[in-house]
């Protein structure tokens, strides 16, 4: 493993590629601590060490590495890219426009890509404005209040100008985030979106661990400190278990003869992961019980409905709140993989290039017959990342703690997926030069 | 100063995102986002998208001296 490591810093192109990585990894850290012209550092700093993480902003604040509540340039962090993805990849299932450019390819996909880039500044936009209105009303740390946070002293100068000024900032944030993304998934290793992610989650990491072991009682904290990380890690091994497992459908491809070649005559097999969704609608979901909550601290109301949402919908160990999620993220993912795999389409396809399944006909029969098998081990998968995301709401409830668990199934999933796909990235590199890779 | 100082952050601002989007998008997807295909573009980048890239890299950073500056007048 190790061996390896050295391996791929010896190979000069892959060298540059990881230090170039690394480097655009540093630039995006350091932006993450610069505030915003116009907010008073101290008192964020005050109100954050305040704060409880696992409020309402909490997931938000994960995806931006903590920077969203310090309001730091890249404050809104990839959240936009990834809303705009997900609205954009909603939107081809509906719009017929779309569904066309999907079908035409690679053009038809850079296509696809521009209008997401203009849909993340558009929601920039729009999500720093919120951001910065709520700052400045001080509704940003109203639960942190009293002691020494001043939540109206966030925005010292209450100016419109000053505020238009952090909004601008803020947005150019966003799209200076977006293009370092793109630049490591041109030059660099990876997908430099999910990269950037893995990079924004694990960097909350250590403070939340070293959280534990401060509020811990027993033996000086180290018991929970050692548990916490035991746990994490036999959920990571978890985690890599059921993302590697697929049931491979076999195909056997027909000879043919064109002109005096002969082609085809192969098997091969149609993967079917488990978790063909991945971490899609663990994010679908919670950015969907989200709005609630939102809405009802927006409109400030004393009615019925408001406070029964606060009471039941933002705090994640309420038992209403468990069953919804769990029940959101099972839906999302049979949704997320009927949207994303087309049974009909892949067994056309292999009728076409004169692919059968052994023992199934080709046609209606194959597709009927790969709907079957998909939806059986969605199931597992559905309810595998139901339990997984739950992890550390239970846990919350286990340990009566205040803080959040760091190992939280969000994040584990996206530590696990990002860096399973950026090894295997390393790895094909590698075999290029015929090393032997990471993984066996 | 620091009005000048605004200002000039606002257009380098408007500046920035008008350079990135004009950037052709690499990769992107939700299915990329989150471990799809290995879909690696192939194919340098042109002369075009070189100069683009150093504009960009110039405007970044005078953007960033920018909120630096404007940061620490602020403050006092």
């Amino acid at each position: 493993m190790l061996t390896a490591f050295a391996r791929a810093f010896r190979t000069p192109d892959l060298r540059k590629k990881l230090l170039f990585t690394l480097g655009i990894i540093v630039l995006f850290r350091i932006g993450s601590h610069i505030p915003v012209p116009g907010v008073s550092f101290q008192m964020v700093r005050k109100c954050v060490d305040a704060a409880d993480q696992g409020g309402l902003f909490g997931l938000v604040n994960m995806f931006s590495g903590g920077a969203l509540l310090q309001l730091t340039i890249f404050a809104l962090g990839i959240m936009p890219y990834i809303t705009a993805s997900i609205i954009l990849q909603l939107l081809t299932v509906v719009i017929p426009r779309l569904e066309a450019l999907k079908k035409e390819g690679q053009a038809g996909t850079a296509k696809i890509t521009q209008y997401t880039r203009y849909l993340t500044i558009a929601l920039a936009i729009l999500q720093s404005t919120a951001l910065v209105a709520t700052a400045r009303s001080g509704a940003l740390f109203s639960s942190a209040g009293g002691g020494e946070c001043v939540p109206s002293q966030i925005v010292p100068d209450q100016s419109l100008f000053r505020i238009v000024v952090m909004v601008c900032v803020m947005t150019a944030g966003t799209s200076t985030i977006m293009w370092l993304g793109e630049l490591v998934t041109d030059r660099g290793i990876g997908n430099g979106m999910s990269v950037l992610m893995f990079v924004s989650v694990a960097a909350g990491f250590p403070s939340a661990l070293w959280n534990i072991k401060q509020t811990g009682t027993l033996g000086g904290g180290w018991v929970a400190f050692f548990t916490v990380i035991a746990v994490g890690l036999l959920m990571v091994g978890l985690v890599v278990f059921v993302e590697q497992a697929q049931r491979r459908i076999p195909v056997q491809y027909a000879k043919r003869m064109i002109g005096r070649r002969a082609y085809g005559g192969t098997s091969t097999y149609i993967p079917l992961k488990v978790n063909q969704a991945g971490i899609i609608p663990v994010i679908f979901a919670s950015s969907l019980l989200y709005i609630p909550a939102l809405i009802a601290q927006f409109s400030g109301s004393k009615s019925g409905w408001a406070l029964w949402i606060r009471n039941n919908f933002v705090k994640g160990d309420h038992p209403i709140y468990m069953v919804t999620y769990f029940l959101l993220i099972v839906f999302f993912a049979f949704f997320y993989v009927a949207i994303t795999f087309n049974p009909e389409e892949v067994a056309d396809n292999m009728k076409k290039y004169g692919g059968f399944i052994p023992g199934i006909r080709a046609g209606r029969p194959t597709a009927e017959y790969l709907n079957y098998i998909l939806t059986r081990i969605t199931w597992p998968g559905s309810l595998y990342l139901g339990m997984i995301a739950l992890v550390p709401m239970i846990a919350l409830v286990l340990f009566d703690s205040t803080n959040s668990f760091p190992f939280g199934g969000t994040s584990i999933l996206i530590i696990v997926g990002v860096g399973l796909e950026t090894v295997k990235q390393i790895e094909s590199q590698l075999q290029q030069r015929n090393y032997e890779g990471f993984l066996r | 100063m620091t009005v000048a100082f605004s200002i000039a952050l606002i257009i380098f601002s408007a500046l920035m995102v008008l350079l990135v989007l004009l950037h052709k998008g690499k990769g992107g997807g939700l299915s990329d986002l989150f471990g799809g295909g290995m879909s690696s573009s192939l194919g340098g980048s042109s002369v075009v998208e070189k100069n683009l890239d150093r504009i960009t890299i110039v405007v970044g950073s005078l953007w960033f001296v920018c909120i630096v500056v404007l940061g620490l007048l602020l403050k006092n």
